[in-house]
């Protein structure tokens, strides 16, 4: 990643239809960040439609989308969830109580409960990759360049090219979240 | 859909919280008022001084247990954050709970107080300074009570209802809902408290424990009247959530076991009691079986209330 010292907000584009459902980059995820069995923190949704021969089949990955106004750290009691200046929501594991409110809070269901250690986790965009200057997991995995990670303040950046040459959606916008993962069309 | 992350240690805390508002309110409210120098219902008062700290303080019992890390709950007061309704609610519990204690020291019986004290170890002896007479702080605690009661009362509705993701809650008419069910919960189990007791019931007592239910169910009910019509009348996102109630897995819960048989059978009941005061001026014929029955109503509905609003609030979502 860029210059270090540059204001910086993280967000990810995401190509939809070039996914095929591979799971590569659910697999990257848990093996980067040890999830849990049977816990993620990315996913891919998948959705039929139609009969042979008028038929659809869509690839929708999903995970944390980075909200610039996350619901999920407002609600927490202790400012256990919190957002860092460039945009990444984290999780501050020794001062969360496990009350859950924050996956109660989130739209999009991003949050998963850790029974093990009595925390909430989520995708973290791969803090510890980013801040040495690498790709989060799914990113660089994704045999299909779904994914394409980067710095929406960044002006020559491949993401600002992406979003201003390209109509795109996000996910439920009128909860307010203002999420930061943009789906283009 | 959407997992269920609250249970029911949740319903049973949202519903004991509010039960302790509801009664330190009424109970506060004999207090404060006064004939003759003297609070207006001292059994009111009392019982419900008595009353008050132990719901309270089960259900944050519970709340506690239900965490993740339950031994980390002291972080809750280590900050305090506006914009959660739990942290501001954690700080209300907290106050309300004291003031709870406070007032049922302050009512307890002389002997029951010295009997406590005898108690004590001898190597705690020094504690038995506590020992005094706090009868008159009773009216001061009843008044400073009062705003906490109603802010633990409304702030069991304010968590679910500030969450923008569950359009099931996100409606300003919850915290009212809850509020009003917390009071007419609170002043069901007094009714219950004192048709259960052997001593029988003086007219005043009971003409001032039903006008105040009835006032409370009636609100209660106007409240969730308008948050059916608004929701049906809002985006496509609640007329969905409302579904669950209007026609889907909480419809019979909602409609027969929590409107029907929790509020307006016994605000029928407690009418129906009243009658000889609304329409002529006879004396109340106090049945002591149909005044514990509403009361039971009542409580079960404000337990159902908090039930199918943690449940269906939850699987509710946006698309």
């Amino acid at each position: 990643m860029a210059d270090k010292g540059k204001k910086k907000r993280y967000a990810l584009v995401l190509d939809s239809k070039k996914c095929m459902n591979c799971k590569a980059c659910v697999v990257a995820c848990k093996a980067e960040n040890g999830v849990p069995v049977g816990k993620f923190r990315n996913w891919i949704d998948e959705e039929k439609r139609g009969a042979y021969p008028k038929l659809l089949m869509t690839f929708d990955p999903g995970q944390c989308m980075h909200c610039e106004n996350p619901s999920c750290v407002r609600v927490c009691p202790t400012g256990a969830s919190y957002q860092r200046p460039d945009g990444i929501v984290l999780i501050n594991y020794s001062d969360c109580i496990g009350c859950r409110y924050c996956m109660i809070a989130c739209p999009y269901n991003a949050r998963y409960f850790r029974e093990d250690l009595g925390v909430v986790d989520k995708c973290t965009f791969c803090v510890q990759r980013v801040d040495r200057g690498q790709l989060p997991a799914c990113v660089e995995t994704c045999p299909s360049k779904v994914r394409v990670f980067g710095d929406l303040d960044d002006a020559n950046g491949e993401l600002q090219a992406l979003l201003t040459t390209r109509r795109y959606l996000v996910k439920k916008p009128e909860t307010g979240n203002g999420p930061q993962l943009y789906y283009l069309l | 859909m959407k997992t269920i992350e609250w249970g029911i240690l949740i319903v049973n805390y949202l519903f004991l919280g509010g039960l302790s508002a509801g009664i330190f309110f009424v109970s506060a409210l004999a207090t404060y008022l006064q004939e003759d120098g003297q609070p207006a219902y001292p059994r009111i008062a009392k019982y419900g001084a008595m009353m008050a700290p132990w719901p309270v303080a089960l259900g944050s019992f519970l709340l506690i247990f239900d965490l993740g890390n339950w031994y980390r709950f002291y972080k809750l007061f280590l900050h305090f954050r506006w914009e959660s309704p739990m942290s501001i609610g954690s700080w209300l519990l907290l106050v309300f709970t004291g003031i709870t204690f406070a007032a049922f020291y302050a009512w307890l019986p002389e002997e029951a107080r010295h009997r406590l004290f005898a108690w004590l170890p001898k190597r705690l002896a020094f504690l038995k300074r506590f020992d005094l007479d706090l009868s008159a702080w009773r009216r001061p605690l009843a008044m400073l009570g009062f705003p906490f009661s109603i802010g633990v009362g409304i702030y069991t509705g304010v968590l679910l209802g500030a969450v923008q993701s569950r359009p099931f809650w996100n409606t300003n008419l919850v915290a009212q809902m809850f509020l009003f069910s917390a009071l007419s919960t609170g002043t069901a189990a007094l009714i219950l408290a004192l048709s259960i007791n052997r001593k029988s019931l003086d007219f005043k007592q009971v003409r001032f424990l039903y006008t105040l239910d009835i006032c409370f169910i009636t609100l209660e009910f106007f409240i969730v009247l308008p948050y059916l019509i608004h929701g049906e009348l809002s985006v496509r996102a609640v007329q969905e959530a409302l579904k669950l109630i209007l026609g889907g897995p909480y419809t019979v819960a909602f409609w027969l076991f929590f409107m029907g048989m929790g509020l307006l059978l016994p605000l029928f009941i407690e009418l129906w009691e009243m009658k000889p005061v609304l329409l002529a001026k006879a004396t109340v014929h106090h049945n002591k079986v149909l005044a514990a029955g509403a009361a039971f109503l009542v409580l079960t509905g404000g337990y159902l209330l908090r039930y199918i609003f943690v449940y269906a609030g939850q699987i509710s979502s946006f698309r």
